[in-house]
């Protein structure tokens, strides 16, 4: 038994290291910095003990509205994700011709650069001037449709939610058809026998037995969710645009700014903790609420 | 090999490796950490500087990074981690508010009082008028500007021809301009949706033209907000949303993603658009050899205290860091760049304007050029709130304000923001 504890330590300590260096010592960190006003120019940095906190919480409507933003991606961008993810991955799953070819398919978009992406979504799909959709809808005789300004600032942010649902759909069906691959055909088959219609499998059978994998997806979702900042950093273009600040994205505009720096190192580091409990927080909300006995078959 | 033979390699290694150590010791290293991306051309025009200046001092070497438009950023990582740089450049208004204000910064005054390099006179004297002491502290200067770009409408000239339309010294004759335009099937102006920064400088301009230089500064350090209340914001802010209402600006730009809007100006769809000077250069490829680029100053207002002549001025500067181990060598370099002919290189083939007087700029800069050396008053971007309260000015004034413009919210409603964002920013301070 020594031996084998040997053995474990010896296996585990270079990445235990790594984690410890590269993750926890700059988390622990991160709580020290946040305590002073610190431009990152020079090492005098002036301790302000919770003022970043009760200016963030009290006194910052960008903080709050970024937060609201990364609320709704989280929540409204999973409903639709987790939403077409099923619809998606029963589809596939039913029986299909080219079940492969569509699982590639569909998961295009995750091996596509962010930026590629972004430049796709503004000017190819949502553009006034060039936008497959205005162009489509002018076509067919949506002619007030087609000037819907996707881009406008008091849209633009909803435009974004609609373009990271799409990109991130496709991963979470690989995550769910990988879990319904594992469900034995024997219960659809007596399912069936019985009289269950497709919904009442789908309700009973496969739900139950791939909970496991979708407590994980969320999980998952969550974390990415509210760390979201490549999509609308770079949908952002040249310039800052608040609308499009996620908690992330503040985050680095407080710290490092984009084209106009601000240099707040203290202040943004007190967002990176905000953030960090609110990941921590809905982690272990997911994992209550959605834990249950596993399920052996 | 005999004893003597031994003694005799010995002596030459230890007499070469002394001369070695002692041309070593005279040698001098310089770092340099630069905005530019290697392979743009002003990243190429610096590199033939520092080969010039090379091939003519010897015992002096300079390295450059070409680190892109996040230099200060990345600088400031470097610096606490140690890292020895010993010159950098950016964007003027940055470096005063990053580096300057960290006081990181050599002071230049002394050195600016020497005699320039090429003429008879001081190196501060070849400067244009204005550029040298924008982003001064506590009355030393810290900032070398060798790029300027000015703030203006920058225009298609056959397009304003073509209306019968003539460039406007008053807002009024701008409005009847633009009119001009429109009734000749000319869309007037091209506005970036989304840029904050582009659409604030008619914020900027306005106040200035009709309260002068600094008033939008005093509003801003106004700790109670209440200055912004004065009626001046609520006509600036008519002004703006009257050129969408007049249709002076296309309905769509507000769904534009930059650079959709200068695009248009490209293409030929749309007459002018208030920008840097750099536009010309950007848009080169897509506008052609034959497009005629001209630039003209922000409109006066009646009865306003500022001038035609006042301008807004981005220009890019060479800073020294204050712990450099050779200031002496540093400051040569940066006296060879402003020589003529450098400058010269810097504007024909940077394609850019330049800070050095008596250098003519490219051929589609002509008028920001005029522009530059006739300015009486020149101002950097949010009057200089930028370099002075980059978080007020961007978070409380800049970006709210491209909501009122855009018409997303109210004049009302933006100046109530105004006045509660200022107080918030000041009590937070």
């Amino acid at each position: 038994m020594k031996k084998h504890r040997a053995m474990i330590i010896t296996f585990l300590l270079p990445a235990s290291l790594l984690y410890l260096c590269f993750f926890l010592i700059p988390t622990i960190w991160a709580f020290y910095y946040s305590v002073f006003d610190w431009s990152g120019f020079s090492s005098e940095m002036k301790f302000v003990g919770l003022k970043n906190y009760r200016r963030l919480l009290l006194n910052d409507p960008l903080f709050w509205r970024s937060f609201l933003n990364s609320i709704i991606i989280l929540f409204v961008g999973g409903f639709f994700v987790f939403f077409l993810g099923f619809l998606l991955s029963v589809m596939i799953n039913s029986g299909i011709k080219g079940k492969n070819f569509f699982r590639a398919f569909i998961f295009l978009p995750n091996v596509i650069a962010t930026v590629a992406l972004t430049t796709l979504w503004a000017w190819v799909i949502y553009s006034p001037q060039f936008g497959i959709i205005g162009k489509t809808l002018n076509l067919i005789g949506f002619h007030a449709a087609s000037k819907f300004l996707w881009l406008a600032p008091n849209n633009v942010f909803n435009s974004m939610v609609i373009a990271i649902i799409w990109i991130s759909v496709s991963y979470y069906v690989v995550l769910i058809l990988a879990g319904m691959d594992k469900i034995p055909t024997d219960f659809y088959e007596a399912a069936k026998l019985e009289g269950a219609n497709q919904f009442t499998i789908f309700r009973t059978i496969t739900i139950p037995m791939i909970w496991d994998v979708v407590i994980v997806s969320s999980v998952l979702w969550g974390i990415s969710a509210l760390k979201t900042f490549e999509f609308p950093f770079s949908f952002m273009s040249s310039s800052e645009d608040p609308h499009l600040y996620t908690l992330n994205v503040y985050l680095f505009i407080m710290g490092f700014g984009k084209r106009q720096p601000i240099y707040q190192l203290g202040y943004a580091t007190a967002i990176g903790v905000i953030l960090l409990i609110v990941v921590i927080i809905f982690n272990i909300a997911v994992r209550r609420i959605g834990g249950r006995d596993r399920l052996e078959y | 090999m005999s004893r003597s033979g031994s003694r005799t390699v010995v002596i030459a290694l230890v007499l070469f490796l002394s001369a070695a150590n002692m041309w070593a010791a005279d040698k001098v290293s310089l770092v340099y950490w630069s905005m530019w991306n290697q392979g743009e051309p002003q990243a190429q025009v610096i590199q033939s500087w520092i080969d010039g200046f090379e091939a003519s001092n010897p015992s002096i070497t300079i390295t450059p990074t070409w680190n892109g438009r996040q230099n200060q950023t990345l600088l400031r990582n470097a610096l606490a981690a140690g890292t020895k740089v010993d010159l950098m450049d950016q964007d003027s208004d940055q470096v005063a508010g990053g580096l300057v204000a960290a006081e990181k910064a050599y002071p230049l005054n002394d050195f600016l009082n020497g005699k320039a390099l090429d003429e008879d006179g001081t190196i501060a004297g070849t400067f244009v008028p204005g550029v040298l002491h924008m982003f001064d502290l506590n009355g030393k200067t810290y900032l070398w500007p060798y790029i300027y770009n000015t703030c203006q409408f920058i225009y298609n000239k056959a397009l304003l021809t073509k209306a019968g339309a003539q460039v406007p010294n008053t807002w009024d004759d701008f409005l009847a301009e633009c009119g001009a335009l429109k009734n000749a099937g000319i869309v007037p102006i091209a506005l970036e949706g989304d840029s904050q920064s582009y659409n604030a400088n008619y914020f900027v301009y306005l106040l200035e033209r009709i309260k002068g230089r600094g008033w939008l500064t005093k509003a801003a350090t106004d700790k109670t907000g209440a200055t912004w209340k004065d009626p001046v914001v609520m006509t600036v802010c008519k002004m703006e949303r009257d050129l969408w209402a007049k249709g002076y600006v296309p309905a769509d730009s507000k769904g534009y993603k930059w650079p959709q809007a200068q695009q248009t100006l490209a293409a030929g769809e749309s007459t002018m658009e208030l920008v840097g000077s750099w536009l010309p250069t950007e848009l080169a490829s897509a506008a052609g050899p034959d497009f005629e680029w001209g630039q003209f100053n922000f409109p006066e207002v009646k009865n306003g205290k500022g001038k035609l002549g006042d301008l807004m001025a981005y220009t890019l500067s060479f800073m020294v860091l204050k712990d450099t181990q050779h200031p002496k060598e540093v400051l040569q370099f940066l006296k060879y760049t402003v020589t003529k002919d450098n400058q010269m290189l810097m504007a024909k083939k940077g394609n850019v304007g330049v800070t050095r007087k008596g250098v003519d700029w490219p051929k589609n800069l002509t008028d920001a050029q005029k522009a530059a050396e006739n300015a009486k008053i020149v101002f950097g971007e949010g009057d200089g709130l930028q370099a002075s309260n980059a978080e007020l000015w961007v978070k409380v004034i800049r970006d709210p304000h491209n909501d009122m413009i855009d018409g997303i919210v109210t004049p009302e409603q933006f100046i109530d923001n105004l006045v509660t964002g200022t107080r918030a920013y000041w009590k937070n301070k």
